[in-house]
């Protein structure tokens, strides 16, 4: 007891959490321990393992592998697998980071505003976050279905030839066609943050903005965006993290193809490891993976930021 | 007088807002229409509702053997959350209390593990539960969704528990309260809104994930919902299926629906609070 009102007193006089603080004491870190231990074992120690395959012809099965050096990086550079998969997944996570943010940050400064039936719209575009990504690529393969999809026949229906409707057949569309899956898919989420967001916004800032005369355009880029520069910061860094894991629709909806015209890095990862049995490239390609990530998250956050602290 | 002017001016803005709710929607109105009606009936199917019949989900409901479809989502991802909630909190406690580099090297080495994609380290994590003898159950797709949402959970709980007020824990250390009393006593519950963010957050990605357990479970009456669906890619090529599998993406997204439908608050302030609060 005394020697509580004691530690406490020393919390006082500004030494904050020493080191031996008898209420919080340092064997409080056994509380990390079940966390932290499956954390290294099934995250941490994977990935030291995933470098050490790549330099290795690993195939799965067979344990007598042998060690190759580079030969694994080298082949994926020369068969262009490796450039291929970066630049569809760069523009991938681009369209969807784009796609997301404006269609979130549009609809949530709509439904920030008095209307009828404000429920019933936020209802409807939060509705696709509830789907697996299963379901949702089994519904866009019939949307985007030639012939007698649902795209073909409302353009059959205004008198359009449907029949020569084929986005994911085309190898410069298809990637457009399932990142555009994606962004329907996710940016229920990115409005409700913004949503949420604004709802901070101090609605006498906004009115003294009207009263000093500015126009509605005026009071989103001077007044709202700039308020909401953490949103913005949080929506983006979750919606690129989300555009670089890509893998569902290239998987469900069209199998990296045509050609290799959807073949983002996750999905080749997947593709070299079961469907070629090779292990030892396909964690050569996930050390690619883990450097590219590493360094857009990294110039992300520094360039992000700056960027708040400017606003 | 004022009133009507107002809408008036709002008006192409209402028009915008339905038009886009239109697109929206379209696809899933397209879906719910053709999955009642008979299989194989798949003409004109911009006539919304021209038939109704339960036929459909009759067939998806035998074909995709939904009961225990449904109980296996049901109980790995009640367990995952479960465990998901219990341990990240626990990481969280020190981590935040303890104010030295120790914490935050712990933070930041959870928080990097977000980064990750899961496909990426499939590999060796596959390597690694052969290694240890982890045996393909329904329950082995646990251990990574677990592990997955360790990053995320552990940076909400962080940072919600920075908002708990350490007076009240050091009254109830002078009250003679131990560390384990405090924690789930005192701290524990006045977390509420975070431990309702993790379980609509990381609750939803695992109900709908198929990754973990199309990788590793192998017997079908180990099969969730989603990854029961794979099962059915290839009859997509067959145009007679259309209707069941529409039915069946209904029956797989039903449970989602209605729980949405109970719960929308808590579903829109939890996705909202993980963000913000983070």
């Amino acid at each position: 007891m005394r020697k509580g009102v004691a530690a406490l007193e020393t919390r006082k006089s500004g030494r904050g959490h020493a080191f031996s603080s008898p209420i919080f004491p340092k064997k409080m870190y056994a509380f990390v321990i079940p966390a932290l231990a499956m954390f290294l074992v099934f995250w941490i120690f994977p990935i030291f393992q995933m470098f050490f395959y790549s330099v290795t012809n690993f195939d799965g099965v067979n344990y007598h592998y042998s060690f190759v050096g580079l030969k694994n990086f080298m082949q994926l550079l020369k068969e262009g697998t490796m450039t291929n998969a970066i630049s569809n997944t760069l523009i991938y996570t681009l369209l969807v980071v784009v796609g997301t943010n404006v269609i979130g940050l549009a609809l949530a400064m709509a439904l920030n505003m008095k209307l009828v039936g404000k429920s019933f719209f936020r209802t409807s575009a939060f509705l696709p976050t509830l789907f697996s990504s299963i379901v949702v690529g089994f519904i866009w393969s019939y949307v985007y279905m030639p012939d007698s999809g649902m795209i073909a026949s409302i353009m059959n229906f205004f008198g359009l030839d449907g029949s020569n409707f084929n986005i994911l057949g085309d190898m410069h569309s298809a990637l457009y066609g399932i990142a555009i899956v994606d962004i329907w898919k996710s940016f229920g989420t990115t409005m409700i943050i913004y949503l949420a967001g604004l709802q901070t916004v101090d609605e006498s800032l906004i009115e003294a903005g009207r009263i000093d005369g500015c126009s509605e355009w005026q009071l989103i880029c001077r007044i709202k965006l700039p308020l909401i520069s953490s949103t913005v910061t949080i929506n983006v860094i979750l919606s690129v993290i989300a555009g670089l894991k890509a893998f569902d629709y290239a998987f469900i909806m069209t199998n990296g193809g045509p050609g290799k015209a959807t073949n983002t890095l996750m999905f080749t990862i997947y593709k070299i490891a079961f469907t070629d049995q090779m292990m030892g490239k396909a964690s050569a390609l996930s050390v690619v993976s883990f450097f590219v990530i590493i360094i857009i998250t990294i110039g992300m956050l520094v360039f992000m930021n700056k960027r708040e602290v400017e606003l | 007088m004022v009133k009507s002017n107002k809408f008036l001016k709002r008006f192409p803005l209402y028009i915008i807002l339905i038009l886009l709710c239109l697109i929206i929607i379209s696809p899933l109105l397209i879906v719910l229409s053709s999955s009642l009606r008979m299989p194989g009936n798949m003409k004109s199917p911009l006539v919304l509702f021209s038939q109704f019949t339960l036929e459909s989900y009759i067939q998806a409901f035998n074909k995709m053997n939904f009961p225990v479809e449904f109980l296996n989502s049901l109980m790995t991802t009640g367990g995952s959350v479960l465990v998901i909630v219990l341990i990240s909190t626990m990481a969280a406690y020190p981590i935040s209390r303890i104010k030295n580099r120790l914490s935050r090297g712990l933070y930041y080495f959870f928080i990097a593990g977000l980064i990750i994609p899961s496909q990426m380290v499939i590999v060796p994590v596959a390597q690694t539960f052969g290694a240890l003898h982890i045996p393909n159950t329904r329950f082995t797709p646990m251990i990574m969704f677990i592990t997955c949402s360790l990053p995320f959970s552990t940076f909400l709980y962080a940072g919600f528990m920075k908002s708990v007020p350490v007076e009240i824990e050091e009254s109830a250390y002078l009250d003679g309260a131990g560390l384990w009393t405090r924690f789930h006593k005192i701290v524990f519950p006045l977390l509420k809104p975070a431990t309702v963010s993790a379980v609509i957050t990381q609750g939803l990605w695992i109900w709908n994930d198929y990754f973990f357990p199309m990788v590793f479970i192998s017997k079908a009456e180990q099969y969730s919902l989603p990854v029961g669906m794979i099962q059915f890619l290839g009859d997509r090529e067959n145009p007679a299926q259309w209707n069941v599998l529409f039915a069946s993406c209904v029956l797989c997204a039903l449970p989602l629906i209605v729980l949405f439908a109970v719960l929308q608050k808590q579903f829109i302030n939890g996705i909202a609070a993980g963000a913000v609060k983070g």
